[in-house]
């Protein structure tokens, strides 16, 4: 029983940053119908530039500031950082190639992909990087926390998970209740109409990458507080945002969230279970299956083309 | 339909490869002349992943190289330049064969420092010994290279660290002689950890203690659910990663979910600035050179010029594997009278060299009956409460 | 226009978009016919001398151009005796085999298949299993290769088949997660229920070398050097795959996939067999890339996990786009530029020479012969001259950092750009993040402005060069290929040599 509540545990931290991910590329695809193979560059960005603010407000065996605020301000410098970075591939790499055959920007997104990866790994080398949250505080984020039986719940996760949740209530009521949400929803039904209705596509475009980078970079440092990050951690993780997009419904938003904490979960169950080794692969299986049977996923609507 | 600029802009482009390719095949003439003479430029390549997930460990080396380049060469009346081939490990070992094949045609490249991975040894190995090219790694420890029915490596490749065939079980040894009754083994789906893992875990099977063995992907930054499979009841995890932090983060994760197991990380989870959650133990083939005396110069004196790194394991033995090859060519040049006539003559000094006050510690040789070092041992460290490694066995 | 058809079937539709072409009446566009526009003979080409040369090399048989380059390509181990060169050689042939491949699949069949390399491996590792120690099974070459070459293309089929139904970026997804899992078998594969299969992340060694005709041809020759027996075998084969591809390009079956992609719904209500047309292409590009995958193998004796990553894909790709998708002779060329780029970027010395050539033919190529390029070119000097005094006089130190081997260049860029003998921490991300904030900008003015702001751009892009990329090749090399895809879909999609094509959504 315990070994299920500690997977399970595992599984809700994993895929709470996995929504996240995935939410980006949800956003992106609804409006772009735009894989953004760059996603999960950006939120290996995202997870550098926690690393940076980290080190700059004094690390953590020397924060300048209390551990609540520490661990705020680099998540917030790493949404802002993303944010930017996310505006700038917009602008450069997909906005060329909008109204170019399917193909061109999904090649551009590989190509930046690449080039955000190996930049970093050019400018900071291959080696793992550690938030090292293990001596803030003397190790209050793991030992603080509340007991579910014999499992401990430390803080650090109860933090990521939380967080996540919040962003992700908070990006939900945003695509619901606001203007901006409405026509962005607009955007993502009928692109030409919603130009019609007067709708600046641009800007809501724009508004979309932020969201999502943002997303992204928020992600990235939550994965971080725990795991130690390196230069080429986006083309895997995105992959894995990509495929809980996908299994979750691309385009929707609860989808995405959704499809997060189901691979989170499958992740988890399979490595604890089934076998380590193969635990990789059963999700790869996972994900064809959908891919090939359901390819609007669980909560997404199936696309009929019209001819 | 047209394709108005494509034949001539397809002219132009190939003109201007042809010609920058033109360019670079002349720095890699061959030298015309057999013999090499040794007041002549003499150049050693190291061959080592320098960029890509292992650049770590080709950096460390390489950094210690040119620091025994610089400050031994003299020693040997040698005038050597220290030339690179990066073998990043995301290219695999083909990798390793084209940069071979690249300082086999440099007739002035005389002796050879790697590969540093075992995979990129047995690639490699063959088309260096046709060549007659010393090869002497500073970190390729597979035991099936020098070792086993079918070896892999060459009687022209050498090492000065000792294979996994002596850590495995050292380290499992230990684990024993601590009480380990229940035992957890890791392997990163690559050469060296299976290599030590299998190693250490065939020791461990015979003398009785219950063994689990996980393999988990190379890619892996996250192990929370490897170390909820932990059994409560196992005493030890063998963690044999080459990255510090891997170490470092599985241990507390450990400690998180409330495991009593100890980490106990191999060679190349050696770095006290990663790695340092007390009570974990590393291994090492070399204790800790800063108590050699003879080497706290050549230590302070690498420090001055690479301010910026911390001691670690990797690159002292490139520095020993540095020193041998000078010996070795020194030794050769002075057997041809001041001319090297063949680069096998390096190959056949190479055996019989021994170093006094190694910087690993004590005398090197090479055993007699392979081409790894004479009585090499493995030393466990215990990291203390401060975060500091204490040699315990 | 010839043909005689009806104008009301060239004219636009009513509200049709208008493609934005810079050419002329009859270049396609979006509600006009491509047939039609593509076969009408009118054609716009230069004037002048250059104008008259292109002609006449328009009228070179497609046979005289693939001799010549085959003879050329011949030509190198003669010229070189350097176990290297011809090393490379042979590496470049084997990656025009796979361009030849991947165009098959993304040229003429339009599918973006991004697990083509795993067939690449498929490839291997079936020859691995069938003419080596693992299994003791050793096959003579004239029989494992085939059999190799029929497994790729049935494997091709079956991973076909379940893409019939997908799009275009479902499609790339589904083929990304097969080479996932070709990538996680092949690592564990020495458990599977028990057995050894694959030799995990060992690989498998002792792979037999090629035998022809009885007699087997040794990897290496004396003194270790590079045998180019294996080059000319894989150059034979590359005509001979060449050769029979381009039959089947002008077939009943290349007709049919070159109307499968201008417009697949068309083609489908016209009664193309759509799925089987593209299982074909899917089948052929894994045949081909699975004989690449053989001799690959077969030279080194032995085959791993390691070998067939994310990165060499992207590298093919970048061969089959740049020389432009669809044009056979324009992946082989693709196929051979980045060859020798990515060998030339592994020695500093080449790196430097092949930077400084490749910023001289690109300003030369967007400014042609003008006043604007010795403005250019001039200004760049004398800006790199003032700026490597002020920062010599201001402290020796920053300029003295050594430029190292490269005979004449290196010199130059010693002199030329400030070489620092000590990098400080922040110089190398701030001057990069620097050079691509600027390099941006850079698109965004034009005119006067442009020329002014390039020449400091220049001149940093140089200084990023030496002190920060040439060092490290292999993160260099992926980014210098990513910018390359980044800017070809912008600019230039068709590639070098080939055909444009308008998609009809």
């Amino acid at each position: 029983m315990d070994t299920f509540i500690q997977l399970t545990l595992n599984g809700l931290t994993l895929g709470s940053v996995y929504a996240l991910i995935a939410l980006g590329y949800s956003l992106v695809y609804g409006i772009l119908k735009l894989l953004n193979f760059a996603h999960g560059d950006v939120f290996m960005v995202g997870t550098f530039i926690g690393f940076g603010a980290l080190q700059l407000l004094g690390g953590t065996t020397n924060p300048v500031v209390p551990a609540w605020a520490l661990l705020a301000l680099i998540t917030l410098a790493a949404m802002a950082g993303c944010a930017v970075l996310g505006v700038v591939i917009e602008r450069f790499a997909y906005r060329p190639l909008r109204d170019a055959p399917r193909i061109a920007p999904l090649i551009s997104a590989l190509g930046v992909s690449f080039f955000i990866a190996y930049s970093m790994q050019l400018l900071f080398g291959s080696e793992l990087r550690s938030y090292d949250m293990f001596s803030l505080s003397g190790g209050a984020l793991y030992t603080d926390g509340f007991d579910i039986g014999n499992v401990r719940v430390p803080m650090i996760r109860i933090i990521t998970i939380l967080a996540a949740f919040v962003m992700m209530i908070l990006l939900w009521l945003l695509v619901t209740r606001t203007r901006v949400g409405k026509a962005m929803r607009a955007t993502s039904f009928d692109r030409e109409a919603a130009a019609m209705m007067g709708i600046d596509i641009d800007k809501v475009i724009v508004f979309a990458f932020v969201l999502g980078s943002a997303l992204a970079g928020a992600a990235g440092v939550l994965f971080a507080l725990r795991i130690p990050t390196y230069a080429t951690i986006g083309f895997l993780i995105g992959l894995k945002g990509f495929t809980a997009a996908v299994i979750g419904g691309i385009g929707s938003i609860p989808g995405a969230m959704a499809g997060g904490l189901v691979l989170g979960f499958a992740e988890s169950y399979a490595q604890g279970y089934i076998s380590t080794r193969w635990s990789d692969l059963l999700v790869f299986i996972l994900l064809i299956l959908f891919l090939v049977f359901r390819p609007q996923g669980i909560l997404g609507k199936a696309d009929i083309r019209k001819v | 339909m047209k394709r108005r600029g494509g034949i001539m802009l397809a002219s132009a482009v190939t003109v201007a490869a042809s010609l920058a390719s033109t360019a670079g095949a002349g720095s890699n003439a061959v030298a015309s002349s057999q013999a090499i003479n040794c007041n002549s430029k003499l150049k050693i390549a190291i061959v080592a992943p320098f960029t890509g997930g292992a650049g770590f460990l080709g950096n460390e080396q390489l950094s210690w190289a040119k620091y025994a380049v610089k400050t031994l060469s003299s020693k040997y009346g040698l005038k050597i330049k220290l030339v690179t081939g990066d073998t990043p490990v995301e290219q695999g070992p083909a990798i390793a064969q084209t940069i071979a094949q690249k300082f086999i045609a440099d007739k002035t490249v005389v002796a050879v420092l790697g590969p540093s991975t075992s995979g990129n040894v047995a690639a490699s190995s063959q088309a260096f010994f046709q060549a007659g090219l010393a090869h002497i790694s500073p970190s390729a420890t597979r035991t099936s290279l020098t070792k086993g029915a079918s070896k892999e490596a060459t009687s022209a490749f050498f090492r000065v660290v000792p294979g996994d065939y002596i850590q495995g079980p050292t380290d499992a040894n230990f684990m024993i002689k601590q009480g380990a009754k229940n035992v957890v083994l890791f392997d990163f789906q690559e050469p060296y950890s299976q290599g030590l893992a299998s190693a250490a875990e065939t020791v461990l099977k015979a003398k009785g203690v219950t063994t689990t063995r996980q393999s988990v992907a190379n890619t892996v930054t996250d192990f929370s659910s490897f170390v909820t499979k932990v059994p409560s009841s196992a005493d030890f995890v063998f963690f044999p990663t080459q990255k510090p932090a891997d170490a470092q983060n599985f241990a507390q994760q450990l400690l998180e979910q409330g495991k009593k197991a100890k980490v106990f990380g191999g060679d190349g989870s050696n770095d006290a600035s990663a790695f340092k959650v007390p009570g974990s133990f590393v291994s090492n083939f070399a204790p800790d050179i800063s108590g050699f005396a003879y080497n706290k110069s050549i230590i302070a004196g690498w420090q001055k010029d690479n301010p910026k790194d911390t001691l670690g394991s990797f690159g002292p033995p490139a520095y020993l594997s540095t020193q041998v090859a000078l010996n070795a060519i020194k030794k050769a040049c002075d057997a041809g009278k001041g001319q090297i006539k063949d680069r096998r003559d390096v190959v056949r000094n190479v055996k019989k060299i021994v170093v006094k006050n190694s910087i690993l510690g004590g005398d090197f040789r090479f055993s007699t009956k392979s081409n790894d070092p004479l009585n090499a041992k493995f030393y466990i460290f215990q990291i203390q409460s401060n975060g500091s490694y204490k040699l315990v066995g | 226009m010839s043909g005689g058809y009806d104008d009301e079937l060239t004219r636009p539709l009513e509200g049709a978009l208008e493609a934005s072409t810079s050419e002329g009446p009859t270049s396609p566009a979006v509600g006009r016919d491509e047939w039609v526009a593509r076969h009408g003979d009118n054609r716009t080409g230069r004037g002048g001398r250059i104008g008259k040369l292109e002609e006449r090399l328009r009228v070179v048989p497609w046979w005289a151009w693939l001799a010549t380059f085959v003879a050329l390509f011949c030509l190198v181990p003669v010229v070189s005796d350097s176990g290297y060169v011809r090393r490379v050689a042979f590496d470049i042939a084997i990656y025009m085999l796979l361009a030849l491949g991947l165009n098959v699949v993304v040229g003429w069949g339009g599918l973006l298949d991004l697990g083509y390399i795993a067939f690449f491996g498929i490839g291997a590792y079936a020859y691995a299993l069938l003419s080596s120690d693992h299994y003791g099974v050793h096959l003579p070459s004239f029989v494992s290769i085939p059999l190799v070459v029929v497994i790729g293309a049935t494997v091709g089929f079956l991973v076909g088949l379940p893409s019939r139904r997908l799009t275009g970026d479902y499609l790339a997804i589904v083929t990304l997660f097969f080479l996932q899992l070709f990538l996680t078998v092949t690592t564990n594969g020495d458990d599977l229920f028990g057995h050894n299969v694959t030799g995990g992340a060992n690989g498998i060694l002792n792979a037999d070398p090629l035998s022809l005709f009885g007699h087997e041809l040794p990897p290496t020759l004396e003194g270790g050097l590079f045998n180019p027996a294996y080059m000319y075998v894989v150059l034979a084969v590359f005509v001979v795959v060449y050769v029979a591809l381009r039959f089947v390009n002008l077939s009943r079956t290349g007709r049919a996939w070159r109307s499968l992609r201008e417009d697949p719904l068309a083609a489908e209500v016209m009664g193309m067999p759509v799925n089987s047309l593209k299982l074909m292409s899917f089948a052929f590009g894994a045949a081909i890339a699975a004989l690449s995958g053989t001799f690959v193998t077969a030279l080194s004796g032995s085959v791993f996990p390691l070998s067939f990553s994310f990165g060499i894909l992207i590298i093919i790709y970048t061969m089959v786009i740049l020389g432009g998708s669809g044009s056979q002779p324009g992946v082989v060329l693709g196929a051979v530029l980045i060859g020798i780029l990515l060998e030339l970027l592994r020695d500093p010395g080449d790196s430097r020479v092949l930077f400084y050539s490749a910023i001289l033919v690109g300003v030369v190529a967007i400014y042609r012969f003008s006043v604007r390029l010795a403005v250019i070119v001039g200004g760049t000097l004398v800006f790199g001259i003032v700026v490597h005094s002020i920062a010599g006089a201001i402290d020796n130190g920053w300029v003295n950092g050594s430029g190292g081997e490269g005979g004449g260049v290196a010199d130059f860029a010693a002199n030329w750009v400030i070489v620092p003998v000590q990098l400080a921490d922040w110089v190398a991300p701030v001057s990069y993040c620097l050079l691509v904030a600027l390099a941006l900008v850079l698109t965004l003015v034009h005119g006067w402005a442009r020329i002014a702001l390039l020449i400091p751009v220049l001149y940093l892009a140089a200084f990023v060069w030496e002190n920060v990329m040439i060092s490290q090749p292999e993160p260099t090399r992926y980014i210098i290929l990513g910018v390359i895809l980044i800017g070809l879909m912008i600019f230039r999609p068709t590639g070098i040599l080939g055909e444009k094509r308008v998609e009809i959504i």
